[in-house]
């Protein structure tokens, strides 16, 4: 599921459901190191409207574990992806 | 949150089953037809006096539009996690016996089996108990997407915290979804 190869630089990208369907993939690379908190402006800047039509309803992953994106004093925010870490978009989930 | 999709999207899913499993639990993701029998089996024990079998099948509707196919994907190696931290926690919350959790991925014609949850305890009041709550909090939860196709339409990603089509889901917890089936 994630890429084999990830790029020096680099961190790779899950996306699942409505967030494969937007980005149009299910696995991408972003340049690392990247803030947490800068994450949805990034992938905004690179999908225009993904963030208010996608991402405001999901939760994001970094190596497995979520990750607290609400909440401006949330201590994720400081959190700083490095190269190499799996980070997912995590639609609501619809198992059954 | 549901959006749509164009019906030639293609999940990409595992080939072949991903289990985890210990002598009191046993967690399945599986691209093949679930298999009730066995789940019931692997729960049986002499010192349970009851089991409770769930199955969930896929619907042929969701507010009476015909789903023509539906198709499930996760993000595996969560999804297993997720799924064996409710087991262990239903384990030792209703002292069960044994517990085993079976999701299909891919594929799931109408009317087949999309999920099977099989609970033993001592006695029926904790086995009731435990396959429901199982039940709830594997759907909460486990990082697992269903996708609707409507007969002659578009696909749409299911949420289970909304459950009604299109709708974009403004407070987490709000209402009680259930699209196209009934697990």
């Amino acid at each position: 599921m994630a890429p084999a190869k990830v790029p020096p630089g680099h961190f790779p990208i899950l996306y699942f459901a409505a967030a494969a369907s937007f980005t149009g993939k299910s696995t991408e690379h972003l340049a690392a190191p990247l803030p947490l908190g800068r994450l949805f402006a990034t992938l905004d800047e690179k999908y225009p409207g993904i963030r208010q039509k996608v991402l405001d309803s999901c939760a994001v992953t970094v190596n497995l574990a979520y990750v607290d994106m609400e909440g401006e004093e949330a201590a994720d925010q400081k959190l700083v992806i490095q190269e190499g870490d799996e980070v997912a978009i995590i639609p609501p989930v619809s198992s059954g | 949150m549901s959006t749509t999709e164009p019906s030639t999207y293609t999940p990409s899913i595992p080939s072949n089953p991903i289990t985890r499993t210990t002598p009191t639990i046993h967690i399945e993701l599986t691209p093949h037809p679930l298999n009730p029998s066995h789940a019931t089996h692997f729960v049986r024990s002499p010192s349970a006096g009851a089991t409770v079998l769930f199955i969930g099948t896929t619907r042929d509707n969701f507010n009476d539009l015909p789903v023509a196919s539906l198709a499930y994907t996760s993000y595996t190696p969560l999804a297993m996690a997720t799924l064996y931290s409710i087991a262990e926690h239903m384990l030792q919350k209703h002292s069960l016996v044994k517990i085993a959790i079976v999701h299909k991925l891919g594929e799931c014609p109408v009317g087949e089996e999309s999920i099977v949850i099989a609970v033993s305890a001592a006695h029926r009041r904790e086995a009731w108990r435990a396959g429901e709550e199982a039940l709830e909090e594997t759907k909460r939860r486990v990082e697992i997407w269903k996708l609707e196709r409507f007969v002659g339409g578009e696909g749409v990603w299911r949420a289970n915290r909304d459950g009604v089509m299109g709708r974009r889901v403004e407070e987490e917890g709000e209402g009680e979804g259930e699209g196209g089936k009934e697990g």
